[in-house]
């Protein structure tokens, strides 16, 4: 630090743009204090302009090509559809862009002083900004880490982009794989294996336990859609190697009895691990505490172990969601503004925008299994939806357990049509402690989607109507005379 | 591992398992308060030797046991996450770094769902802004909820502690006192809240906020129950005055048996109990305890009179055993002996349908049947009593024959069988 060299004094400086980072910025902003956001390459970060934004555009294009059958049986005519992944690519940059200006004016709005720069910390009240030739300083009083986490290769397999491809290049590729094999264990596996299968690529999948993390329920329900759609998969496989030509991948793959398969392809996606994004930004020099994976530690306010220094989103760790940044921006925000705010990870939903869209919160029934004496399952399958019937998309099932000691949900699992928004309703109800009576005592429009997840709740006390008695495991009434 | 039930010191041997702080497959931190137990000097809570997992929980709460059992079994195991920082204001104690990545996940999602209350987030938010942490809050709701009532509920009772702790520090709130302690200028000395104050805390507590008190105050001639003392005295009996409080109130109670009774809400009955066994409130240096007397429906005033003695010795010794300050099921407090005070609205020793307690005896002029104007020694009473269960008329009802005995101590030999 040079003597006499000007700082500029911020209540709040937030290194990272995206949705951890800019949720904190105005959330700060609101609250009013003043503000300073450095972001180094786009507002946005990566899930609007590599992840979660580029990959629903193209789930929502899968999704329009798994209507087309259905649009002809209703009587719409479009004569040859194709797909032309260029185009798809043009939108993908329009939305993307459009998104982007549209956190852009909120910032601005809000006053929020944006500066493009890489920045290092100096000292505990000191952030360094490098922008291009100039290098200008910043005191805060309390600084928010937003910096995310970036995909690392697995050890054997070298991702080149070309044909060995991660979650964000796959997203940029220009044509079509011709065969494109998918390896991972997580929800963008799914959602990558589902969108190439609707554009018409081959797509067989590779995964070491072939759940996902779903519950098996909502696993084997997936599995027996991906087994319609001839989505091949190699279960309990590790892929020990790839090899890459000019027009082809091979994956060498050990199986579960240790039994070595080579499967070929066009292209390769591999699902990897994500590293936190702290090289450069001195945090080491300060003693901000890390997992042993790297992650920064935080506690149930943001805070790092640093008090007046906070840390959100992936660069923590834990499961890399968009939804969990965004809180965790907010808590963090509000905990400075010395509200009395708090991150709870306990109904984080998990959801998959493949075909047909997968959700699920709280417990799956394993879980539920082993921490509680005595659990209910209720299920409900879509096909005995009415309004499934109309839209034609009757795959899938919606899931529902309580404890059966006090009726209190434990957990909600779908998969099917409209998962992603009827989980809010999940949500709510686990935030709520809702019993079962509480989920079962509302109206549930008619006809709509919404009436699987009513349907599923009263299966927990064979009480669904649309489901032949044989088919619900609820507890049988006794029959009341009166 | 096994957890024992340790001698907590003074010459304990055995304690009554109170509750639980855990269950079965819990896991639990090192120091981490397993469960509560009541030794017959004070509640203890037992806490977990290392970090583990609850296996089995071998003794039932309210079962007496003896020094060396074992009381629960503990599965040793590491922490499922690294504990981090501590001397964060602002922070809780529990600053835990909630997620791991990929592999760790699984454990992490269940620490997550232990934490979980049941209670909505305004509930929670409620709780937050009043730093009240909701896993020591109970819940009265169905199913165990929490509801917003019950984080009011505890933290009126974190206050009334509070304020305790500021009156004996001169004044002031506790923040103000804390502020003073950070600028190393401490103003206040502190004692520690544990042991019978803490029980004693608790357990008025737990009375005010689950019975509506009602109290009513009555005056009695002792007049002549005095002299008839004296009348003893010369054949050489000496007989104590709340010797025959206690006797006179259990041929009372023999009228009124409801107030001889245990509400039991949840099975929507009034137990009416036929022992009569009244607990004496004695003042110690460490604080009230209410040792036993057992029986005293079948027991002669000299029984009745040796044994408060000998309770009341030993309880100024700190020697009463388990046995002997359990299972009273009615309360009388004699405050008279301490000086002055010329009424109270005591608090009723729950889970008792009423107490009453005995004032200071005066000289003072009364006006006789006669409308003459006569020298009496005069006693106030204050009589607490659970409205839930009996009305003002019956109390009244029930204090004009206690007073009825007192006044004309004879009438009690109408009672002997």
């Amino acid at each position: 630090m040079v003597v006499g060299e000007l700082a500029h004094e911020r209540d709040v400086v937030i290194i990272g743009g995206g949705p951890g980072g800019y949720n904190a910025a105005i959330r700060a902003a609101q609250l009013g204090l003043s503000v300073t956001l450095i972001e180094k390459a786009e507002l946005g970060g990566v899930c609007l302009n590599k992840g979660c934004i580029p990959s629903k555009v193209f789930a929502h294009a899968a999704q329009k090509m798994a209507e087309l059958p259905h649009i002809k049986e209703i009587g719409i005519e479009l004569g040859h559809a194709s797909f032309q992944l260029g185009k798809l690519q043009n939108y993908k940059t329009k939305v993307v862009t459009q998104l982007r200006q549209g956190v852009e004016a909120l910032c601005k709005a809000n006053r929020i002083e944006v500066i493009c720069g890489k920045a290092s910390f100096l000292a505990e009240d000191r952030i360094g900004v490098e922008s291009g030739e100039v290098f200008d300083v910043y005191r805060f009083r309390h600084a928010i880490i937003a910096t995310g986490a970036s995909y690392v290769s697995p050890p054997s397999i070298n991702i080149d982009h070309e044909r060995i491809l991660n979650a964000y290049s796959i997203y940029g590729l220009e044509t079509l794989p011709s065969h494109l094999l998918v390896y991972g264990d997580d929800y963008i596996a799914i959602e990558v294996a589902m969108s190439f299968k609707m554009f018409g690529s081959q797509v067989s999948v590779i995964t070491n336990d072939g759940t996902f993390g779903l519950d098996e329920a909502v696993a084997k329900e997936l599995q027996r859609i991906w087994k319609k759609r001839k989505i091949k998969l190699y279960q309990h496989c590790k892929v020990e190697s790839v090899t890459s030509s000019p027009d082809a991948v091979a994956a060498t793959l050990k199986t579960a009895t240790g039994e070595t398969v080579t499967v070929e392809g066009s292209h390769i996606f591999v699902a990897c691990e994500a590293k936190a994004n702290v090289d450069g930004l001195g945090i080491d020099r300060l003693g901000i505490q890390r997992t042993e994976q790297g992650f920064i530690e935080i506690n149930y306010q943001a805070q790092t172990s640093l008090p007046h220094i906070f840390a959100v989103g992936d660069v923590t760790g834990g499961p890399m969601l968009a939804v969990k940044a965004i809180k965790q921006g907010k808590v963090a925000a509000e905990t400075i503004a010395g509200k009395q705010s708090e991150i709870d990870l306990t109904f984080l939903p998990t959801i998959v925008h493949s075909i047909p869209p997968i959700a699920g919160v709280g417990l799956t029934e394993d879980e539920a299994k082993a921490q509680y004496e005595d659990i209910r399952v209720g299920s409900f399958p879509v096909a005995g939806n009415g309004y499934a019937g109309i839209i034609g998309q009757k795959d899938g099932l919606v899931k529902i357990i309580s404890d059966a000691k006090n009726d209190v949900i434990l957990g909600v699992h779908m998969i099917g049509v409209g998962a992603v928004e009827l989980i809010s309703s999940g949500i709510i109800g686990l935030e709520m402690a809702a019993r079962e009576e509480d989920m079962k005592f509302p109206f549930y429009p008619h006809p709509s989607s919404n009436e699987s997840l009513l349907e599923a709740v009263e299966s927990l006390q064979a009480e669904a109507i649309h489901l032949s008695p044989a088919m619900q495991k609820g507890s049988k009434k006794k029959a009341v005379s009166r | 591992m096994e957890v024992k039930l340790h001698d907590i010191g003074e010459g304990m041997t055995e304690a009554v398992v109170l509750s639980y702080f855990v269950k079965k497959g819990d896991y639990v931190k090192a120091d981490q308060p397993l469960v509560e137990v009541q030794t017959d000097k004070m509640v203890a809570e037992i806490p977990a030797p290392a970090a583990g997992i609850i296996q089995d929980i071998l003794v039932p709460e309210g079962e007496t046991i003896s020094v060396g059992t074992t009381i629960l079994t503990l599965e040793a195991k590491s922490p499922p996450l690294v504990e981090t920082m501590s001397n964060q204001p602002n922070v809780t104690a529990e600053s835990v770094h909630l997620f791991a990545v990929k592999k760790e996940e699984t454990v992490c999602a269940k620490r997550m769902i232990e934490r979980r209350v049941l209670a909505s987030p305004y509930t929670r938010k409620i709780a937050r802004e009043h730093g009240v942490d909701l896993e020591q809050v109970v819940g009265t709701g169905r199913g165990g909820r929490i509801t917003d009532e019950d984080v009011y509920r505890f933290i009126e009772t974190n206050n009334a502690k509070q304020t305790n702790h500021s009156s004996v520090a001169g004044g002031g709130t506790e923040s103000q006192s804390f502020e003073k302690a950070d600028d190393n200028a401490p103003s206040f000395s502190v004692i520690p809240f544990r042991g019978r104050r803490k029980q004693i805390a608790k357990k008025m507590a737990q009375s005010l906020y689950t019975i509506p008190h009602c109290t009513h105050f009555e005056e009695a001639d002792v007049t002549e129950l005095i002299r008839f003392r004296e009348e003893l005295k010369q054949q050489n009996f000496h007989i104590s005055a709340t010797a025959f409080f206690i006797k006179a109130l259990s041929l009372a109670l023999k009228q009124f048996p409801i107030f001889n009774a245990r509400l039991d809400e949840e099975r929507e009955v009034i137990h009416l109990k036929q022992e009569h066994h009244i607990g004496i409130a004695v003042d110690t240096e460490e604080g009230l305890i209410v040792p036993v007397i057992k029986h005293v429906e079948s027991k002669s005033l000299r029984e009745i009179h040796e044994e408060a003695k000998r309770l009341t010795k030993k309880a100024q010794e700190n020697k009463l055993t388990l046995q002997e300050m359990t299972g009273s099921t009615f309360t009388v407090s004699n405050v008279g002996p301490l000086g002055g005070s010329i009424g109270a609205t005591p608090i009723i020793n729950y889970p008792e349908v009423a107490l009453m307690a005995f004032h200071k005896t005066k000289k003072r002029p009364v006006v006789m049947e006669n409308d003459e104007i006569a020298v009496r020694s005069m006693m106030n009473i204050s009589m607490s009593f659970d409205h839930r269960v009996a009305d003002g008329a019956t109390a009244v009802a029930f204090t004009n024959y206690f007073v009825r005995l007192i006044e004309n101590p004879k009438l009690m030999l109408m009672e002997l069988i």
